[in-house]
């Protein structure tokens, strides 16, 4: 009997204490800082504006905008299917689902492209797959996509295809009509970003 | 030495122990893992790879073995099926050292044995249904949900114990 | 830091072989508990003997406060432990059957591998059952997929629902364990039998 009373006071004591502290919640990260700087080094995170209006115009399932701009910028202007997850709140366990996946590749974009390569450096960190960034941000999009520059008409085929790709692009995304592109011109990077299926996180399944 | 040995082969672990073990184990399971235990998975692997034999047409035809093989191309090759091997050995090991090897049918008194073995059946046959829609058994839905909090362990937990007594008065011949 | 498959510190074969050595761990304690013989195991039904209760309530508090004190220390990610998802419809109706499975056959499917494992006749009869009842689920699935798929509530936890830290569901649930234990040695007991 008094073995009984001990035992009961001394789990109630470990619950106590597993009630008192803390949940810990600290996300552990999974890259070490030498692999994340080898990453940022070679750029691959970065998406160019071209291969970006060239997805959206394909309707392509594959991508998904992430604006980290915080909600009154994102309701003024935004682009196309874009969620808003500010920078501030990135971390919030209601975007894990949408940051954490491996169906979509998730493009960071902000007005440069600083707000957007930290919320890309934070995520990455925690171990996350398929983030990517819009290189130059919301204003060199804006610079290249919305208002090309016309090259002079010295200017090698190569650019001048570029520039009604861009145009095209431009007023499709604006709202204009269905436009017949031709095929994207110079995409920068010649490897495609592709999708990374999560390695060891298969959940176990059929429960008992 | 009739007597004594009937003895040992009564004598179990105290259950507060048994349970401490029985936990550290399920933590185990956990940390190396990352799931629980569980029983009535294995013996729906075997259903499904015996399937992959004899009718593999039929298997893809099925929705509910589609999606299983989907899961585990390799229905024998599985987490749970390893496991319940070892729990026959670990009842083998326990069963050898308490000195409780021996072929018999448990039954009591007030009923013959072909009646508790035709019982035995058909529970067998209701809790293997159970699991399969439950997703999962005492060991697999209850146990090792209710061990990282799951809220449909305890809603299994509850429904089975809670159905078990409320029927336990209609079938207490066959145990008291 | 845990879970090691997950976090792809051990890989899947040694994950198979380690699996086999925790169901021998599994299957040992089940049979040296006496979950191997089912009128034991029915006892807790008529309260002549709570090895059931007492067993499985003192395994769950103690994986449970394992994992939040392994998780606390920052060994366990529990983030990535397997949180069985809840299909309430299917839940209960399953837990029901299973329920009535359990008081007629006396088993359940862990315990009556333990049984079989020494030589029970009416435990290998239970698991022959087993298997007829998968097979029929399965060859039946078209009829009853709509109550499995019923009803779908993620994978919460009932800390979660309830709207608590995991450590205070925890306390909770240590405190009505310790309960039911008093109440288990009581009833022991109030209907005591001496065989069985």
């Amino acid at each position: 009997m008094q073995a009984r009373v001990i035992l009961s006071i001394s789990i109630v004591g470990l619950g106590l204490i597993i009630a008192a502290v803390p949940q810990n919640t600290t996300h552990p990260y999974k890259l070490t800082v030498s692999q994340l700087l080898e990453e940022a080094k070679g750029r691959q995170q970065f998406f160019s504006p071209d291969e970006l209006a060239d997805k959206l115009i394909n309707k392509d399932p594959s991508v998904q905008l992430i604006d980290v701009r915080d909600q009154d910028d994102f309701e003024k202007f935004s682009l196309p299917g874009a969620i808003n997850i500010p920078l501030t709140d990135l971390l919030n366990d209601k975007w894990k689902d949408i940051l954490d996946q491996d169906v979509k590749m998730n493009i960071f974009y902000s007005n440069g492209s600083i707000e957007a390569n930290e919320a890309w450096m934070i995520t990455r960190q925690l171990g996350y797959n398929n983030l990517f960034v819009l290189e130059g941000g919301l204003n060199y999009w804006v610079e290249t996509i919305m208002n090309p520059q016309k090259p002079a008409s010295t200017a090698p085929n190569e650019e001048l295809a570029r520039y009604d790709f861009r145009q095209a692009a431009g007023s499709a995304l604006g709202g204009g009509g269905a436009i017949q592109l031709a095929a994207p011109a110079d995409q920068g990077r010649g490897a495609k970003p592709a999708l990374i299926k999560k390695p060891g996180k298969k959940k176990a399944s059929g429960g008992c | 030495m009739e007597k004594e040995l009937k003895d040992r082969s009564r004598r179990y672990l105290n259950p507060y122990l048994g349970g401490v073990l029985l936990g550290l184990v399920l933590i185990a399971a956990n940390y190396i893992a990352g799931r629980g235990l569980g029983a009535s998975g294995a013996v729906k692997s075997v259903v499904v790879a015996a399937n992959k034999v004899i009718a593999p047409a039929h298997l893809e035809k099925n929705a509910f073995y589609a999606e299983s093989i989907k899961q585990h191309p390799n229905p024998l090759k599985n987490w749970l099926v390893f496991e319940m091997t070892g729990v026959l050995v670990g009842g083998f090991l326990s069963g050898s050292l308490w000195g409780r090897l021996k072929l018999k049918v448990e039954h009591s008194p007030k009923i013959t044995s072909r009646k508790r073995l035709i019982m035995a059946g058909t529970g067998g046959v209701l809790f293997g249904f159970g699991s399969q829609l439950g997703r999962g058994c005492t060991s697999g839905s209850a146990l090792s949900g209710m061990a990282v909090l799951s809220l449909g362990g305890f809603i299994t937990m509850a429904a089975i114990f809670g159905t078990a007594f409320a029927l336990a008065y209609f079938f207490r011949k066959n145990w008291i | 830091m845990g879970p090691l498959v997950v976090n792809g510190i051990i890989s899947e074969n040694t994950n198979l072989l380690l699996a086999f050595i925790i169901g021998i761990g599994f299957g040992f304690v089940l049979e040296s508990s006496g979950f191997s013989s089912s009128r034991k195991l029915a006892g807790v039904f008529y309260g002549y003997d709570m090895v059931v209760l007492k067993v499985f309530f003192t395994a769950a508090i103690t994986a449970m406060l394992g994992m939040l004190f392994l998780s606390l220390f920052g060994w366990l990610d529990l983030d990535l432990v397997y949180v069985n998802p809840t299909y309430l419809s299917s839940a209960i109706i399953g837990g029901v059957v299973m329920g009535a499975g359990f008081i007629i056959g006396g088993f359940c499917p862990g315990t009556s591998f333990a049984g079989a494992s020494i030589g029970k006749i009416d435990a290998m009869v239970f698991i022959g059952g087993l298997f007829i009842g998968v097979i029929i689920f399965s060859e039946g699935y078209p009829l009853w997929d709509n109550l499995y798929m019923a009803a779908f509530k993620g994978s919460p936890k009932l800390s979660e629902s309830l709207g608590l830290s995991d450590g205070l569901a925890a306390l909770g649930i240590i405190l009505a364990a310790i309960g039911m234990f008093y109440v288990a040695e009581w009833a022991e007991k109030k209907f005591p039998r001496e065989e069985y």
